[in-house]
């Protein structure tokens, strides 16, 4: 069976800088796959190309058995392969609630003729807010969240779409101990539901506890990848990260 | 709540309707006919400079195209019971909503202060071929609508219920985008585009539907515009200052909100015609114009409504917390406090209030 994601010799470059310089890797359906890296890799510009936020200069993606390659961000969206952002990127004036119903990637028909939050808008995102314990700010402002409560905000509400692919980037970046925790816990839970995923993570011990296989990029390639005992004893691997 | 609130409007439009019944003088309903002229113009503007974020400076242009359209069609076409021109603001309206697409979808490629800049020079071009289409647009010289058949006494009134209709028909719209799934697009549009498109929200569709709606609305006061004056120039017709008007009335009300255009423009109408007849007819009026924006921005930078609606809900908040502690919850994680139901309630309506 072929890989849910495919990407194949995928390339940009900034000006003169090879930012993804020829870049192939697969996620296999199932998996919570990492891809790490140090600063700089490429692993963000990546992401963007991945998820049609920036057109590639050369290569092709496939997802779940077609070519996406050029499609925008939001038509992948709907095909079900969703991302998250480093920075939490929620609506601040918007309501909690509204924040997931918005990203329910909507027809237009559904657009012209319902309501701004319809009754089952409603009701699927308070079982998803609840899942995420945000039921209690479900009216507040996502304004008035706190940082941590924004990421599982962003979180929650690109599955209310049903994506099969999730592409988190650093889940964990910023958040407190506590919050790390919780937010594994629901990857795992949403693993177990089916969903695969793909991680970009500096967090190593949750990287090394969540994520099998792991594949390591330095400057714009794919230089290893496999499980987490082989690529923590990689040569190639450690040469990136600590310099020869 | 909501219920309330519609019926408030209802009221007011009620009221509107029945102004002319209690025999105003002439300069009072002309005042009041360009004050829904800017109140129409400035709810259309807020469709697109308010729910999506889109400062647009060229809607000026869009109201030329409708005065011209107008002032085209009657030059060739005779009119006898007089309401002919009025039935064809529909077309007028469709008409510049179509010219507004391929622009709109251009435009918008660009984003906040520079598609402003876009947008205004999209008013000095049409300026420039209203003045310089000599064969169509008359130049300098103008052109000529032939007047309604209607008495010197009563002539302004058919021009005032066909803008009270239209300003029903642009609250309506508004309204009905607010409460739709376009509202809540335009609002993430607002927020965060390149987010909005990520999680599939189709935001390159709501933002020009919401664009050539406002743009033909526009339009259609500048049919009524030219059908009322009678004799319409480039330099009236495609004025920056009517831009400038309906931007200033949005802020002043409040962006984003259903009533805050109309009430911006109620206030600064008047103050416009009042301070132009104290001061004669010299431009000084544009200075203290200019003094008006200057205040808003120092004193009221979100508008009118929306302070008024968070004042209102910090007080609400206020009255709920003070009768004991009880109900705290049991404390939230970091930083976002749970709250007693009750709150929650206030919260949400006042969020509601938001899109009012």
């Amino acid at each position: 069976m072929s890989p849910l994601l495919e990407v194949t010799e995928l390339t940009k470059t900034f000006g003169g800088v090879h930012a993804v310089d020829g870049c192939s890797l697969a996620v296999e359906a199932g998996t919570v796959t990492a891809l790490i890296g140090p600063n700089g890799s490429g692993k963000t510009t990546l992401f963007n190309l991945i998820t049609g936020y920036l057109r590639s200069d050369s290569g092709r993606v496939r997802f779940n058995g077609r070519d996406v390659t050029g499609l925008d961000a939001g038509a992948l969206y709907r095909h079900g392969l969703s991302r998250t952002f480093q920075q939490a990127r929620v609506f601040p004036q918007l309501s909690v609630a509204e924040n997931m119903v918005v990203a329910g990637g909507y027809g237009w028909r559904q657009l012209l003729g319902s309501r701004r939050v319809s009754r089952s808008d409603r009701a699927r995102a308070d079982e998803l807010l609840e899942e995420f314990r945000l039921s209690h700010v479900a009216d507040l402002l996502a304004a008035e969240l706190s940082y941590g409560q924004r990421k599982l905000l962003e979180f929650a509400a690109v599955l209310m779409s049903e994506p099969t692919l999730v592409l988190l980037d650093e889940p964990t970046a910023g958040v407190n101990p506590v919050m790390i925790e919780t937010m594994e816990r629901h990857i795992r839970a949403r693993h177990a539901a089916g969903i695969t995923f793909l991680v970009v993570e500096h967090d190593m011990t949750f990287v090394m506890r969540l994520c099998d296989p792991v594949i390591v990029l330095d400057q714009g390639r794919t230089i290893a990848s496999g499980t987490p005992a082989q690529v923590q004893s990689d040569a190639l691997v450690l040469d990136a990260y600590l310099g020869s | 709540m909501t219920r309330l609130r519609s019926s408030g409007g209802l009221l007011f439009f009620v009221i509107l309707a029945a102004l002319p019944s209690f025999n105003l003088a002439h300069w009072v309903l002309n005042m009041l006919i360009f004050t829904l002229m800017f109140a129409v113009m400035a709810s259309a503007w807020n469709l697109v400079g308010g729910l999506a974020g889109y400062p647009s400076l060229g809607h000026a242009a869009f109201f030329g195209v409708g005065a011209y359209a107008e002032a085209l069609w009657f030059g060739h076409h005779s009119v006898t019971s007089g309401w002919e021109p009025f039935l064809m603001l529909p077309a007028i309206g469709v008409l510049a909503a179509l010219i507004g697409w391929p622009i709109g979808a251009v435009a918008m490629r660009t984003r906040t202060d520079v598609f402003a800049i876009v947008t205004i020079t999209l008013l000095f071009v049409a300026q420039g071929f209203a003045f310089n289409l000599h064969s169509i647009t008359g130049g300098a010289q103008g052109l000529a609508v032939p007047p309604g058949p209607w008495s010197a006494a009563t002539y302004d009134r058919p021009f005032y219920y066909v803008l009270v209709a239209l300003l029903g028909l642009a609250v309506g719209i508004t309204a009905a985008t607010l409460r739709s799934k376009i509202g809540l697009s335009l609002a993430a549009v607002r927020g965060d585009e390149d987010k909005a498109r990520g999680i599939g929200v189709r935001t390159t569709g709501v933002k020009l539907l919401a664009f050539c709606v406002s743009v033909g609305l526009t339009a259609m006061v500048g049919g009524v515009w030219a059908y009322y004056e009678g004799f319409i120039y480039p330099q009236f017709a495609i004025d920056p200052l009517i831009t400038i008007a309906i931007v200033l009335m949005t802020f002043l009300g409040g962006r984003a909100t259903l009533w805050g255009p109309v009430l911006g423009a109620f206030i600064l109408e008047s103050a416009q015609q009042l301070l132009a007849y104290q001061l004669g007819g010299s431009q000084v009026y544009l200075i203290a114009y200019a003094l008006v924006f200057l205040l808003i921005m120092l004193l009221l930078p979100r508008g009118i409504l929306p302070t008024a609606q968070e004042r209102l809900r910090h007080r609400r908040r206020r009255l709920d917390a003070a009768p004991g502690p009880a109900g705290t919850g049991s404390g939230g994680s970091a930083g976002g406090t749970s709250r007693s139901g009750s709150t929650n309630g206030v919260v949400a309506s006042a969020t509601g209030g938001a899109q009012a």
